[in-house]
């Protein structure tokens, strides 16, 4: 029973995988992702690493939406109506696909690993915790300042206001008048900044909220 | 799914255990389409007409199932279909974990699932997947809306669900419900940490979007996500979320009101009538509170809920560690 | 379920990110090609765990920090994805063209 799941997820997770590539519907693409990803997740429960494979579909279900609210934001034709391909250098990233995938085929089935099954699966998940906690307790906290680092970051390089004002506007000093005055009014006043501003006053609240729910991942 | 080794000769409890689910989650949405309607009536001072109330939601059922289905155009017909089986197989898996009574799973069946909180946690969280793919399959803008005010309101209630779940867990010293239900038949989790339970109410009510939290069915999206449907369909979109529902109060009665632990009836019923009381307060706040704002909701959530979780957590971990933990095992 | 056998599983997992990190000019879909390879490295490090290793903690921890990397990356990979839209305007490799040539 344990090998059916097992060849169906494998499968599943291959097929997936390549239908990311294919799908004309870019949220699809995202929804085939986490497929291939729920199909991972499986095989990790199976294999015993039970608290693995369910954080990373926790994870990954939170992840893929915010890929597929990006596609949307970012892609020309994110419902797939009118099909088009964007590729560049495609033979080139095939061979380069293809020598990946021999390289690391090849290592696995000529290599010569060493046969050891997990000998306790019930305490996996206590050893884990007794790992992260104990001997490794400086990967740990490294761990949680980079992803603090990461959240402050992004919310930094996202957030839609610049020093000077929005942040299309204001990430760069006020220009000079014409006869190299001074400007009168602060960046972001003018009327005709005013109206671009408001123009792009919805994209960047959409993007610095796509940007802050990015950053608040994890 | 059990551990490495598994466990020979079961493959027909999964199938009596997948059935089980169901029966109970159909149980479920009855009483709460009842629920609802009896509440509603109380709060609004109605007479309470209760053979007429035990037949509406089943009028309901069959009005819409005999009702034209009504598509849209170009919709994403493979994700529309999809989403609603996704929501109710979450739902479904969610409650598969709650115990029943002092056997491991609803029918013991997933054998001492060691990490049952986080199984459960995953599954909760797929159904952002669920509703954002409802509201965008439907090729068109309100439930779009829905669908989009959903992954704003998921991403806020996540956190607070998964650290109060964490809470509740750390007493037992293991992820396994079963272990949880048995850490509190001394006390239980409502009592020694009383953050615990409000959170997750307010996390469950946003997961299943009810009530106060109806952020992608909101009236004022005209229906939402469900804008759009009509029929068969409509059906079996409300079924699933009002399973999603069940699914979370049954957890809440695991986690927090010890299960299936009580003096003279026996231990399922026990649970049913916990999940019950967390339903009718669930329902009850529904039809008391109006739907707060989705900006103020997200902001609340973030700067005030989960900071709350958090010394939930912290509290909990002081207590456990104070009274030296009960339980065992991993 | 050998290690032979899950090896060959995550090798197409990883060479499909590959081509799809090469081969994509939309930056979300380059980004999902890594998120693919990152795939394929869980499952290998998770193999490697439980059927090499003999469940020693030490390779569970691996594919924590795997996963670590993959949220940290997808998150910083968006922002930078948002700022580089909101100052040049592009949304596909293509249009990022100043220092060429």
């Amino acid at each position: 029973m344990r090998e059916i799941v097992f060849w169906a997820m494998a499968i599943a997770a291959v097929v997936t995988a390549w239908r990311v590539f294919r799908a004309d519907s870019m949220v699809r693409a995202a929804y085939w992702l986490m497929a291939s990803f729920v199909a991972v997740g499986v095989i990790l429960v199976l294999l015993g690493a039970e608290f693995l494979g369910l954080v990373l579909l926790l994870m990954m279900a939170g992840e893929m939406t915010i890929m597929a609210v990006f596609m949307v934001m970012f892609m020309m034709n994110p419902a797939g109506l009118n099909p088009m391909t964007m590729v560049h250098q495609h033979r080139t990233s095939i061979v380069a696909g293809v020598v990946a995938f021999a390289g690391l085929a090849g290592v696995g089935i000529l290599g010569r690993f060493p046969d050891a099954r997990v000998s306790e699966p019930d305490r996996a998940t206590a050893q884990l915790g007794g790992e992260l906690l104990g001997d490794s307790m400086l990967v740990f906290e490294t761990a949680g300042v980079a992803l603090l680092a990461t959240m402050i970051g992004a919310l930094a390089i996202a957030s839609s206001k610049g020093r000077y004002g929005g942040a299309d506007e204001g990430s760069a000093p006020p220009e000079l008048g014409r006869a190299g005055e001074p400007p009168t009014t602060k960046a972001g006043e003018r009327d005709t900044g005013e109206q671009r501003a408001g123009q792009h006053e919805a994209e960047d609240e959409h993007a610095g909220h796509g940007g802050t729910m990015s950053g608040m991942e994890m | 799914m059990g551990s490495v080794t598994g466990s020979p000769g079961s493959s027909i409890a999964p199938i009596a255990a997948a059935v089980t689910v169901l029966l109970l989650l159909g149980i479920g949405i009855y009483a709460v389409a009842v629920l609802d309607r009896l509440v509603g009536r109380a709060v609004a001072r109605e007479p309470l007409r209760l053979r007429a109330v035990l037949i509406a939601p089943v009028r309901e059922a069959a009005l819409l199932l005999m009702q034209q289905r009504i598509s849209t155009e170009r919709p994403d017909a493979q994700l529309w279909a999809f989403a609603p089986a996704l929501l109710g197989a979450l739902a479904a898996a969610g409650l598969a974990v709650v115990p029943a009574s002092g056997g491991s799973g609803m029918t013991g069946s997933i054998p001492g699932m060691s990490a049952g909180i986080v199984y459960f946690g995953a599954a909760m969280a797929i159904v952002m997947v669920a509703v954002f793919l409802q509201g965008w399959a439907a090729n068109s803008v309100l439930p779009l809306i829905g669908g989009y005010r959903f992954v704003a309101q998921a991403l806020s209630y996540e956190m607070p669900l998964a650290l109060v779940l964490i809470a509740a867990a750390l007493p037992a010293q293991s992820l396994s419900v079963v272990e949880i239900v048995r850490s509190q038949h001394a006390v239980w989790n409502v009592v020694r940490q009383p953050l615990g339970l409000p959170l997750y109410l307010i996390a469950a009510s946003g997961l299943a979007f009810w009530g106060p939290l109806n952020f992608p069915d909101g009236a004022d999206l005209v229906g939402g996500t469900a804008a759009e449907l009509s029929g068969a369909p409509l059906l079996f979109w409300k079924a699933a979320r009002t399973a999603v529902l069940v699914a979370a109060a049954a957890m809440g009665a695991a986690a927090f009101l010890d299960g299936w632990w009580g003096p003279f009836i026996p231990g399922p019923l026990w649970m049913a009538l916990k999940t019950l009381a967390l339903l009718v307060i669930i329902i009850l706040a529904g039809h008391l509170l109006d739907r707060v704002r989705l900006e103020r909701f997200v902001v609340v959530s973030w700067v005030v809920l989960i900071p709350v979780a958090l010394v939930d957590v912290f509290l909990s971990g002081l207590v456990a560690l104070w009274t030296g933990g009960q339980g065992g095992g991993p | 379920m050998s290690t032979q056998v899950l090896l060959v599983l995550a090798a197409p997992l990883f060479g499909i990110g590959v081509y799809g990190a090469l081969s994509q000019q939309s930056f979300v879909m380059i980004m999902m090609g890594l998120e693919l390879m990152l795939n394929g490295a869980i499952l290998a490090a998770a193999t490697f765990w439980s059927l090499s290793a003999g469940g020693t903690p030490k390779g569970q921890l691996l594919a924590v920090v795997v996963m670590a990397v993959m949220a940290v990356e997808a998150a910083m990979g968006f922002a930078l994805v948002v700022n580089v839209y909101r100052i040049r305007k592009a949304d596909i490799t293509e249009k990022l063209k100043a220092l060429r040539g």
